[in-house]
């Protein structure tokens, strides 16, 4: 604050605007003691700080402010604060952007979960998550070298309020240091910094803290993940995050090479194999690809909660080295759909888990509802940016499945949290896409019947259609004569029964049956053929040929008949009976054999 | 033809107690290896409609054992595109479908063959992008959100069935249903076919082939028909042809030989007039509006044949014709005769140039068979001078063979069957008159004989036709079998993803071509130019999606000299070509350490020959091979080769790596030798990006260094005033304006 105003006029302008500050935001709160922790430790700052409010003023407070640096405050990720409970659970407060007139930075209104009465005490904990605050430096490092990064913080807790005493730790990722600030004369342990206690220090105070140490964790950053949840009332919800990743330490100097990264254990100490993503436990059907194709070289392992996929890049990621992946999944639905007859409401993570202590440049979220979702209302849990809704369509749509898009900027992993999506769906649009299948079947096979029944030729061939009507009437000739000559295999075995049984009025009944046939057949055939001279066919004089060799038949067969009866009376004898039989036979077996080759030409 | 009988045999069987033998049906499953339909025995009153029934499931299990033979390669690796040429087809495709199909036609690639770039829309045939463009666009058009990858790599499988339903109307056109469908099975798992159509081969010929059965078909329709509907349908099938695949002169030669030789045969009639006459013209005009062909259909040799054979049918036509009319006037007859016998002449002798003279006879001709017999021929010869070539021959092969199996299950499987006749087509949609007498008739007609049940015993006893038959499906299935294993081995590896097995049998996938393309596309400047040997061209601009300098499209040999010289030029020469041809970063493939034989040193040869062609002073072979001539690239071998780029660079680093305590360290593995030169140094180049496998290493140009600083302070140059005017009253020198002529060489006047 001090610095914003530069010239030789700061005591008095510095007395006058802060005694205006304090009346404004200070209402008689005070910072009784503060524990602050600056874990740096990977590669965004996490700054926590646990606060003992007093309230010295001469009403009861229901709020108060929580303020970040204006230098640090295009970095913030999250801010947090909760009442540290008796026991472990934590409650968590409420928090709202405001101004403060006349200080810079970014203030956040806290309401307090009961009021605090004048001289009461409250420990609340305030939790700010910093992205993209350490910066490498050197900014190029060779493969061999090790990644330095530079904090530059802030030594006091920067607050509106008077602070009584307060101490800073900082955590670090190793023991190197180069160098730090030495404000009260800190002491370092192995891998931390305590500062302090500091006594009494003013509203909105400063002082540069910096730290340039050793810093080898990954220095992974998402620059933009899309996030596609796709809800299926069939009982899938489909996730797909398309990641663009960066590494975003000291960039890599000079050559890479792979022979002292394989031989040497510190080589490239700095870059990043590969990490781990939890998905939810009932991911099935993951899949890890990018534009050329699946990444083979990674792992799923499937625990109790959680499914963990080891996600190996497809080369390492050195320092400004970049990747671009997609990971997709399948869910069952009814672990985060919820439904009370029409009414449907989807719980999921608006974010889910990509590594460990992520950072998420920009974010999109596309919502993919089913089709005929109407009045969506959405809850989510911090503000998001809307995007105007779209339309996508996929199998078997017909208008168009609605689409929520929403996107944020600076996410870590704190935003890793529920959303929940209102709608309501008619359940009878479930049976519109087997309906529209089984109509297009129809549709289809009704073309096929309409096509294969019905003459579309243009012009009228009388030829082939006397010929069409010919070849049907042969077919039904044919038949007929099968159907005929069938009928004297009939005859014979009921002759044959008639020899073993001797039974005559069994034989004439079943001849009489067969021979009422026999005229019918004969009749049909001779109308056919009738029908086909009326059609100028010359196949006519053939099935006249046929009934002819058919009358022939027929004779033989009666006189085989009378042959057996005379047999069965005693007549013949049986020698004789069986030389009569054959020639009998044989002569029919010819005329069969003529008419068959008389059929064969039809 | 013995399905035919089917229906009617069964009702005959049940009537006249006959023992049972095999049912007709059996063959094509068997030949398909699909189910059994065995349930025929239930009267069905039409015939037809069983036959189509059969038909219509064997084409579609055909269909479907031809689909899934071909993906193997998905099953066990992924949905990707094979190989090189493929990348190429995939990535117009892909620009085919996000820019629409002008934009295609007038794209021009300045991603390869930098600084010349490519246009792609004027050299390529677009059938194949086209093909799958449109299938991509129709689909999306129902909302079937299929990726164009998808699309790609499925094409040829799907394609395959379609080709397996026009090899079964090609051949029931020549011989009968039952061999059709025995073909449409052969070619659906024909090793031969299979070999350019498993899924991922996105190529021209996967639906080339379709295309060429397909007019082949058509053709063979309107030579019988003599329709113009079925030769316009026949161009329009040439048309989809020649923009798919250069084999299209296949095609264009193969016609007019047989109307040739139909000619020769005296086999003229209208109908082949009207056919080829149609489809000359016509096909003519569609072939010449594909960019790529152009006007070679007027001007090149191979279309010469069809322009001959065209004008000798209308002067044979013309003849015949004035035969008729002008039988007094001997003399005019005499003299066309002559002008048309001098221009047969000259034809025939282009054409006996054209092709052998090749000469069969089969029996039962007529005039498709003629063309089934010159399909073969020419098929085998082109075959023989060209081994890629093979492709045009396998489904001949498939359909000869098919007619082959069927008339030998016609013999020995067909008890019912008619012995006068033989088995003549079923040509049910024909409708033209019967002008080659009963050749054309309906065979469907042909049934089964009550009389003959008692007839049949006598020809062959019926062990000799179970045995023959048993050997016959024995040898069906052992084919069937052969196929599968064929493709499983052979051809199914994608090529871009390598794999190996450990000795329990799990398997190791090697992904380094896919871990340094993905690291060219996402770790280098959008426009950075990649030098490479050109085999890997197509899958640079594929995968990394880089300015390639050479690629699979060798068209230009002074250019892909020029990148083998860099590469067998020692560095600081190499350095000279790279700079000037503004490289930015070399990639190599390296296949020492794991033993990849197909890796640039084993192909090294090639690169100083072909730079030796254009620029023999600088390279010679001779220099890389040891005094006894040979190829070493461990101490033995010759300096030049010990210090060229391509050597450094593959090697670069390896003389420290150890693979294993029974090999020296730098122990090439494909070589089987240790190399010759550890210390290697680079000064203009350095190491960017090696695959963790050491397949593929990449290295980057340095910019040219900055200049040495100066030594010496720079001169100043003081304004010296040329002129002030010092009139004072002492010294009153006029001067004259613009007075100062400057000479060159000579000093200007010093004070």
């Amino acid at each position: 604050m001090a610095r914003s105003i530069p010239f030789c006029t700061v005591p008095t302008c510095l007395l006058l605007i802060t005694g205006l500050c304090c009346r404004v935001v200070a209402n008689g709160l005070v910072n009784e003691e503060v524990k602050r922790t600056v874990d740096l430790s990977t590669h965004i700052a996490k700054i926590t700080a646990e606060i003992l409010l007093l309230n010295q003023g001469d009403s009861a407070v229901h709020s108060f402010i929580l303020a970040v640096e204006p230098e640090l405050a295009p970095n913030l990720a999250y801010v947090g604060a909760s009442v540290k409970g008796d026991e472990e659970e934590d409650g968590i407060l409420e928090l709202k952007q405001t101004m403060i007139q006349g200080q810079s930075g970014e203030f956040y209104k806290v309401q307090l979960p009961s009021s605090l009465a004048v001289g009461a005490k409250l420990r609340v904990k305030v939790e700010t998550v910093l992205s993209h605050i350490l910066r490498p430096f050197p900014t190029h490092i060779t493969q061999a070298e090790r990644q330095l990064v530079v904090f530059q913080g802030n030594h006091y807790l920067y607050s509106p309020y008077p602070t009584r005493s307060q101490t800073t730790r900082v955590r670090l990722a190793s023991k190197t240091v180069e160098s730090y600030t030495k404000l009260g004369n800190p002491s370092k342990s192995d891998e931390a910094i305590e500062y302090g206690p500091f006594r009494d220090v003013a509203p909105f105070s400063e002082d540069a803290l910096k730290v340039h140490y050793e810093n080898n964790t990954p220095f992974l950053t998402i620059s933009s993940i899309t996030r596609i949840i796709e809800v299926s009332h069939w009982g899938n919800i489909a996730v797909e995050e398309t990641i663009d990743m960066r590494h975003t330490g000291a960039f890599l100097k000079g050559p890479f090479s792979r022979y002292d990264y394989q031989r040497q254990s510190d080589s490239g100490i700095s870059s990043v194999k590969s990490f781990k993503t939890i998905l939810p436990a009932s991911a099935q059907d993951v899949y890890y690809r990018d534009e050329i194709g699946n990444i083979s070289t990674s792992h799923l392992q499937i625990l109790e909660d959680s499914v963990e996929v080891e996600v190996r890049p497809r080369f390492p990621l050195f320092g400004g080295w970049k990747t671009h992946y997609i990971l997709g999944y399948n869910l069952p639905s009814y672990e985060y759909l919820y439904t009370l007859g029409d009414q449907y409401a989807l719980k999921m993570r608006l974010v889910d888990h990509v590594y460990d202590d992520q950072v998420i440049d920009s974010l999109t979220v596309k919502l993919i509802l089913p089709e005929g979702a109407r009045n969506i209302h959405v809850e989510t849990p911090y503000p998001i940016d809307r995007i105007p809704d779209q339309l996508h369509y996929t199998y078997l749509d017909t208008f168009g499945r609605p689409v929520l898009v929403a996107s944020k900027n600076n996410l870590v992993e704190q935003h890793i949290q529920d959303v929940v999506v209102h709608y309501t769906f008619n359940k009878v649009l479930m049976l519109q896409e087997p309906l529209l299948v089984v109509g297009a079947f129809y549709i289809l096979f009704f073309t096929v019947i309409i096509y294969v029944r019905l003459d579309f030729s243009i012009t009228k061939d009388p030829a082939a259609e006397v010929r069409m009507k010919v070849s049907s009437i042969t077919e039904q000739v044919l038949t007929l004569v099968n159907k005929r000559l069938g009928l004297y295999r009939h005859m014979d075995e009921v002759v044959n029964r008639y020899k073993q049984s001797r039974d005559t009025g069994a034989l004439n009944s079943g001849r009489k049956i067969l021979e009422a046939d026999h005229r019918t057949l004969t009749n049909d055939i001779s109308s056919l053929q009738a029908r086909l001279k009326a059609e100028g066919s010359d196949l006519a004089d053939k099935v006249g040929e046929v009934q002819k060799l058919d009358g022939q038949v027929k004779e033989l067969v009666c006189r085989s008949w009378q042959e057996a009866e005379r047999l069965v009376a005693g007549k013949v004898k049986k020698e004789a009976y069986i030389d009569n039989e054959k020639t009998l036979s044989s002569k029919r077996l010819e005329l069969v054999t003529r008419i068959d080759s008389l059929l064969d030409t039809l | 033809m013995a399905e035919h009988h089917t229906a009617t045999d069964s009702k005959h069987k049940a009537s006249l107690n006959a023992g049972g033998s095999l049912h007709g049906n059996s063959r094509p499953n068997a030949a398909c290896g699909g189910g059994g339909k065995g349930g025929l025995s239930g009267g069905l009153a039409q015939p037809a409609g069983w036959q189509s029934l059969l038909s219509f499931t064997i084409l579609f299990l055909a269909w479907l054992a031809g689909f899934s033979s071909r993906l193997f390669a998905v099953i066990r690796f992924e949905s990707i595109i094979h190989e090189f040429d493929p990348w190429f087809n995939y990535r117009s495709t892909h620009h085919l479908t996000t820019n629409g199909f002008y934009e295609f036609l007038n794209w021009f690639d300045e991603r390869s063959w930098y600084p010349l770039g490519r246009i792609v829309g004027g050299t390529v045939y677009p059938g194949l992008m086209v093909t799958a463009g449109l299938i991509h666009y129709v689909l999306n058009l129902l909302h079937l959100t299929v990726h164009i990858r998808d699309v790609c790599v499925f094409l040829a499988p799907v394609f395959s069935g379609l080709t397996s339903i026009s090899t079964f109307l090609l051949t029931r056109e020549l011989w009968n249903q039952g061999a059709g469908l025995l073909a449409a099975c052969f070619i659906a798992i024909v090793p031969g076919y299979i070999s350019r159509s498993v899924a991922g081969s996105f190529d021209n010929e996967g639906i080339a082939i379709f295309a060429l059965q397909f007019t082949y078909y058509l053709w063979v329709k309107s030579i019988k028909t003599g329709s113009v509907f079925w030769s316009i349908g026949c161009c329009l099938s040439y048309f989809y042809m020649v923009s798919a695949w250069g084999g299209y002169v296949f095609i264009i030669n193969l016609i007019p030989l047989h109307v040739f030789v139909l000619l020769l045969m005296q086999r003229y009639s209208k109908r082949v007039y009207i056919a080829y006459s149609t489809f000359y013209i016509v096909g003519l005009v569609l072939s010449m509006q594909i960019p790529f062909v152009g006007f070679q259909p007027i001007r090149t040799s191979e279309h010469t044949a069809a322009a001959g054979v065209f004008a000798l049918l209308q002067a044979y036509a013309l003849l015949q014709y004035l035969k008729n009319r002008l039988t007094k006037q001997e003399f005019q007859t005499l003299f066309f005769l002559g002008v048309s016998l001098a221009a047969g002449v000259v034809f025939l002798t282009v054409i006996y140039l054209t092709y052998t003279g090749l000469w069969f006879c089969i029996k039962n001709v007529n005039d498709e068979r003629v063309f089934v017999a010159l399909y073969a021929i020419s098929a085998v010869y082109f075959a023989g001078v060209m081994v890629r070539l093979m492709l045009t021959l396998t489904p001949v092969v498939c359909m000869l063979s098919a007619i082959a199996f069927s008339s030998v299950f016609e013999h020995y499987l067909g008890d019912d069957m008619k012995r006068e006749n033989p088995p003549i087509e079923d040509s049910s949609d024909e409708d033209d008159k019967r002008s080659s007498g009963n050749l054309y008739d309906k065979a469907g007609k042909v049934r089964k004989h009550v009389s003959e049940q008692e007839k049949a015993e006598e020809g062959l006893g019926p062990n000799i036709k179970s045995i023959v038959t048993m050997l016959m499906l024995m040898l069906l299935m052992m084919f069937a079998v052969h196929c599968t294993w064929v493709t499983s081995n052979a051809y199914s590896s994608p090529s871009v993803v390598l794999a190996s097995y450990n000795n329990d049998g799990t398997r190791n996938i090697l992904d380094d071509f896919r871990e340094a393309y993905y690291w060219l596309r996402q770790n280098t400047d959008e426009h950075a130019r990649v030098m490479s040997w050109w085999d890997y061209g197509y899958q640079i601009a594929g995968m990394a999606n880089r300015t390639t300098l050479v690629d699979n499209n060798t068209w230009n040999n002074s250019h892909i000299a020029l990148v083998g010289k860099a590469m067998s030029s020692n560095e600081s020469a190499a350095y000279e070509i790279m700079r000037s041809l503004d490289v930015d970063y070399v990639l190599i493939i390296f296949g020492g350490v794991i033993g990849y034989s197909g890796d640039d040193i084993n192909k090294f040869l090639w690169m100083v020959r072909i730079a030796e062609g254009e620029h023999p002073k600088d390279i010679r072979e001779s220099d890389y091979f040891t005094p006894q001539g040979e190829f070493r690239v461990d101490k033995a071998g010759s300096p030049v080769l010990l210090n060229c780029l391509m050597y450094k660079m593959s090697y670069y680093r390896f003389g420290e790596m150890q693979l294993d305590f029974r090999t020296p360290p730098g122990f090439d593995r494909t070589r089987n030798a240790e190399i010759g030169n550890k210390d290697i140094k680079f000064k203009h180049l350095e190491e960017a990006f090696t695959s963790e496998h050491w397949l593929v290493r990449i290295y980057k140009v340095k910019k040219l260094e900055n200049r040495e600083p100066l030594e010496h302070k720079l001169r100043s140059i003081v304004p010296r005033q040329k002129y002030t005017s010092k009139k004072t009253s002492k010294r009153k020198r006029g001067h004259i304006r613009n007075k100062l002529v400057l000479k060159k060489g000579k000093k200007l006047n010093k004070k």
